[in-house]
């Protein structure tokens, strides 16, 4: 995790890059200029050009900050004084497909689970095309997801206890190193190609068009803002709402039903109409500060796919390539008279084959940082509780999600810890927290309370960490902390038959 | 490139087992290691993307963390996220308060086109049209809003079920005419009569549109080849999850399909054998018929013969072995050995419920089976040991009186060939249990069983050899078979009643009579292995008792 000193894709070498001067007229996309952003210069690649009336506007990833930061911005910001990065020809084709593909066919298994997609990182060729490939790589067959919960499954870890070389990284997970073994193999299988000059400028100069390639369009934040409830707020990552809404400045959304509306007139008759002040399923959880509404996806197919819909607009890993029919939606609401007021919700498998216990989930950003994202991971791990099993988030994690994930574990941990016992084992802990046995031991070594002592491992409780606890004690007296109290969770494990976990209708 | 070799290559890495016990301890329990904690925090998978891992903000919070972890002091670092603000629109206007909160969980299955009345919403040029049409209209006949939309939704619905795929296939708009035929319960008769003013206002809509929906809506897979890089494509079926199957979801499916084909072949075969039955009852209704036919003429016979002589030929005659019969009854409480509560209804119709019986039955035999296969194995366990302990687990086998007394089943088998005899015997158990008095025999108990019932309403007895090879039958649970006079008239009543091929004859016999006990126990004394087993026996007690006449009288003995 420490930061490597190339970002490039683990297997490949980088092309040399082609720098030079450029003017407005020759930048285009896939340039790479240094941009204003907030009173620094900052390595941006240009996305998306377009005119509005009559002047340019680009639009800018930033190196090393997360696509939620993309923006679009005006000529004036870009900094023409220092050279820029042209973008690379267009790599051979089938070699690129080799890379790519490498990352897709892992994708794979999971794009038809629905929640989540890969996102090929450095790529262009994102992910809208997973289905496709998959069948094309040499010599590849589809590796089939590990049944019975790879994240379950393991009762021997190899853990480091202190890592020497600070560069070196654990890949634990099996799959990791095939996959990269694959994609060498595929890379190797592709004939080397040579390109004369000529044809080198000619890609060059194709490439470089100003038209989108169509697979581009979803690296490009596509609404510009949005109402919802009491809220407007900036969408962060793009999400498949129809075309038409695109064009407007704002959309409207229901609070309650999620429904969505380009004009304000409509909205408005949309709302003298709407009558649902509450997620449309069975309220399984209330307490005096939140309630939980369990919905299927199978059977409140608009309300899912809406909430999906907005979801993916703060979301970069979600994919909504799949139906929400094998999914499960648990929606956390405040409440007042008003209604219930969606603050987030997280989705979770009927079935879940790798024993993950959530897919996705989501704070809405006019709710984050009060600590509902913590309520959220905790009632999954209650749910996993009731259904005797351990659970894990699905993987990928966004960065939001792995911060909250963490602080999440940390807390739960420690508070077992804490309670005063001698020893335990990894997996009592587990059995305790609902977490699997894997995140458990990721959680003790980030915390460094896995130490290698006298010839065995140690739990050791930090003072760090005892400090933190204490700290969060006093804050907690003078601020109310929410939990989520297993007593008012009215809920049984449902029961689904394979038919509907998998069919449409 | 092995797994091991990688993992050889790596520094420090030890195995932890997920059970091994480990010790909590505090910091100032272990002895510090190092002047540097920070160098020893290891780098763990973080389940992000391996190109977003390396994001600044993410790096700052996360190194942010870690330096907490180890004692630094940090400020909890934000990720930092786009704004958002609080809406220029008032809430009020839009939403309003009707929510009161149920004093239960609230249950809900209605979706949100339920909730949601007309799917259409008007937009400010409708307005426009609208007013327009309006203003044409007297003030008893203007069309509301409702009404515009209930119109507006009709036409929408209608051309989406008619043309599904006008999108695709440039299909002309449907015309004033055509939609008027396709009225129907959709929409209201008010609504009707504004369909003609506003269906101009639809079609210039929908032109505008190219036909398409005038509510924009998601784009769903229409199957062409550009759907699978559309990224507006979404929520497709799912069905193509089908063809990545596993193999152990092959074998599963597979499985399953076997499962239900021997299921539905069984009901088959089921219902085959119940028809096999029928048929067998008819036939034995006609041959019934014909025998009741036959003797009619029989009896017609003689009496037209003068022959005089009893009527034996006019009913059936029991074959012999059928007197075992008798045990019925007493076989009945036998197969709920197990002090299960009996069926109440199981004589009743025992048609419907021969299924359930068998299963009941079966699971007994099991369970019977099992406690059986302990009681062996707990024999052997204890053989040549005698518990004398207070109040012992395995109590010795002489004070528990249960111990060797058997139901009286077999007791009731006048004269059949030995070898039947031993085979009920071979029923009821080993051997153990003929001699009782050998050391290691135990008995126990799983549960506390109802002695109320169990010894009185089955008599039992114990077979027993005693000193000299004396036989010795030890009876328990004894009631006396009701002395009352049979009266000879019902007796006579049911003297030709005999269609019922089970029932068993009525024998004025007393079962219990110490004559018969004396019989039946010499049949006992008849079967097979006790046969072998005693010859030993006996022969030794012989020898020792001809060894005593000798020495003692000169009368022959035996
Ligand atoms: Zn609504």
């Amino acid at each position: 995790m420490a930061p490597r000193e190339s970002s490039q894709d683990p297997v490949g070498t980088p092309d040399p890059v082609e720098k030079g001067f450029a003017t407005l007229a020759t930048l285009r996309i896939g340039v790479k200029a240094f941009v204003d952003k907030d009173g620094e210069k900052r390595k941006a690649e240009i996305l998306s050009i377009q005119q509005r009336k009559g002047q340019p506007y680009y639009y800018v990833h930033y190196e090393e900050f997360n696509k939620r930061l993309d923006e679009w911005i005006q000529a004036e910001r870009i900094d023409l004084s220092k050279e820029v990065e042209w973008p690379a020809p267009e790599k051979p084709e089938k070699k690129k497909t080799g890379t790519t593909q490498s990352k897709n066919s892992k994708a794979d298994s999971k794009v038809p689970k629905g929640q989540k997609r890969p996102r090929p990182g450095t790529s262009s060729e994102a992910s809208a095309t997973p289905e496709a490939t998959s069948a094309n790589i040499p010599g590849k067959a589809p590796r089939p997801s590990k049944a019975g919960g790879k994240e379950n499954s393991e009762s021997i870890a190899v853990v480091q206890t202190e890592v020497l070389d600070g560069s070196t990284r654990l890949d634990d997970e099996e799959i990791d190193l095939e996959d990269v073994q694959d994609a060498a193999a595929a890379a190797k299988a592709a004939a080397p190609e040579t390109f004369s000059r000529e044809e080198e400028i000619e890609k060059l100069r194709t490439s470089g068009s100003m038209t989108q390639n169509q697979t581009e369009i979803s690296r490009v934040r596509n609404l510009t803002r949005i109402q919802m409830g009491a809220h407007e707020i900036e969408p962060w990552y793009f999400s498949p709402y129809p075309i038409e809404y695109t064009e407007e400045d704002m959309m409207y959304i229901c609070e309650f039903c999620l429904s969505y509306f380009g004009e304000l007139r409509q909205f408005e008759r949309h709302r003298a109409k709407c009558t649902l002040l509450h997620p449309p399923g069975n309220e399984i959880y209330r307490d005096d500060y939140i309630s939980f509404f369990e919905i299927d996806g199978r059977r409140q197919r608009t309300y899912c796919r809406n909430l999906c819909l907005i979801s993916k607009l703060f979301l970069d890993h979600k994919t909504l390539y799949y139906d929400v029919d094998p999914f499960l939606f648990y929606c956390m609401c405040t409440r007042d008279e008003y209604g219930c007021h969606l603050v987030g919700y997280f989705s979770k498998e009927k079935d879940s084959a790798e024993g993950y216990n959530l897919a996705c989930i989501l704070t809405l950003p006019q709710h984050q940082r009060k600590g509902f994202g913590r309520l959220l991971m905790a009632f999954s791990y209650e749910l996993s509780k009731r259904e005797g099993k351990l659970g894990s988030p699905e993987k990928p994690l966004s960065d939001l999600g792995l911060l909250g994930y963490r602080a999440y574990w940390q807390e739960t941990v420690i508070d077992i810890l804490m309670e005063g016992r001698s020893e335990v084992t990894v997996e009592e802990l587990s059995a305790l927290s609902a977490m699997t046995t894997n995140d458990v031991l990721h959680t003790l070594q980030n915390l460094n309370m896995l130490r290698y002592t006298k010839g065995q491992h140690v739990i050791v409780l930090t003072d760090a960490v005892v400090a933190a606890k204490e700290k969060q004690k006093e804050k907690e007296k003078l601020k109310k902390r929410h939990n989520i109290d297993p007593e008012r969770l009215q809920w049984k494990p449902p029961v689904f038959t394979a038919a509907s976990r998998t069919w449409n209708w | 490139m092995t797994r091991a070799g990688v993992a050889g290559a790596r520094f420090r890495q030890r195995k932890l087992s997920t059970k091994q016990t480990l010790q909590v301890l505090r910091e100032d329990q272990v002895e510090k290691i190092d002047d540097d904690p920070q160098r020893h925090v290891p780098k763990v998978e973080t389940g992000v993307e391996k190109t977003e891992e390396t994001e600044h903000h993410l790096q700052a919070a996360i190194s942010a963390s870690q330096a907490a972890a180890v004692g630094g002091k940090v400020a909890q670092i934000y990720i930092p996220t786009p704004d958002t603000v609080v809406s220029s629109l008032q809430y009020e206007r839009l939403y309003s308060l009707r929510f009161s909160q149920p004093a239960t969980y609230i249950r809900f299955s209605s979706t949100v086109e339920d909730c949601n009345g007309h799917a259409y919403c008007m937009t400010a040029e409708d307005d426009a049209f609208l007013s327009s049409v309006n203003e044409k209209k007297s003030a008893s006949a203007l069309c509301n809003e409702d009404r515009f939309e209930e119109v507006m939704t009709f036409f929408e619905q209608t051309a989406q079920s008619k043309q599904p795929f006008a999108m695709v296939d440039n299909a002309p708009v449907l015309t004033y005419d055509e939609m008027e035929s396709f009225f129907d319960e959709t929409i209201s008769e008010s609504a009707r009569s504004f369909a003609k003013d506003i269906y101009p206002h639809w079609k210039s809509q929908r032109l505008r549109r190219g036909n398409k929906t005038l509510m924009p809506s998601l784009k769903f897979e229409t199957g062409a080849e550009t759907d699978d890089s559309d990224p507006y494509v979404c929520f497709r079926r799912r069905e193509v999850r089908q063809v990545r199957k596993t193999r152990g979801r092959d074998a599963q499916s597979s499985e399953k399909l076997k499962r239900l084909r021997k299921e539905l072949e069984d009901a088959r075969q089921l219902v085959a054998m119940v028809k096999q039955r029928e048929i067998m009852r008819r036939d034995i209704l006609a041959v019934d018929r014909q025998l009741f036919e036959q003797r009619a003429k029989v009896k017609d016979a003689k009496r037209s013969l003068g022959i005089k002589g009893d009527d034996e030929d006019l009913v059936n005659q029991k074959p012999q072995k059928k007197k075992t019969s008798e045990a019925t009854p007493m076989q009945r409480p036998a197969s709920t050995q197990l002090r299960l509560s009996a069926r109440p209804d199981g004589r009743s119709s025992e048609l419907d419920l021969v299924l359930l019986s068998d299963v009941l039955t079966e699971k007994e035999n099991e369970i019977q089976k099992e406690i059986d296969t302990k009681i062996i194995q707990h024999q052997r366990w204890n053989e040549g040991y005698i518990d004398l302990t207070r109040r012992p687990l395995t109590p010795p086998p002489e004070p528990n009186v249960d111990s060797g007394f058997r139901t009286a089943i077999t007791e009731f088998l006048p004269t059949p060939p030995s070898s039947v005899s031993s085979e009920v015997m071979d029923l009821d158990g080993d051997d153990g249990i003929h001699d009782s008095g050998r050391e290691g025999l135990v008995t126990f108990r799983y549960a506390s069983p109802s002695l109320d019932g169990y010894c009185q309403s089955r008599p039992s007895f114990r077979r027993r050899v005693g000193r000299g090879g004396r036989l010795m039958i030890d009876r328990r649970g004894m009631r006396l078979q009701s002395t009352e006079a049979i009266d000879e008239r019902i007796v006579d009543k049911f003297k030709y009643d005999h269609d019922d091929e089970d029932e068993e004859p009525t024998y004025a016999v007393d079962p219990y009579d110490t004559l018969n006990m004396r019989y039946r126990a010499s049949i006992i004394g008849n079967s097979r292995e006790q046969a072998a087993h005693q010859a030993a026996q006996i022969q030794a007690v012989r020898r020792a008792q001809e060894e005593k006449t000798v020495a003692s009288s000169p009368a022959p003995a035996s």
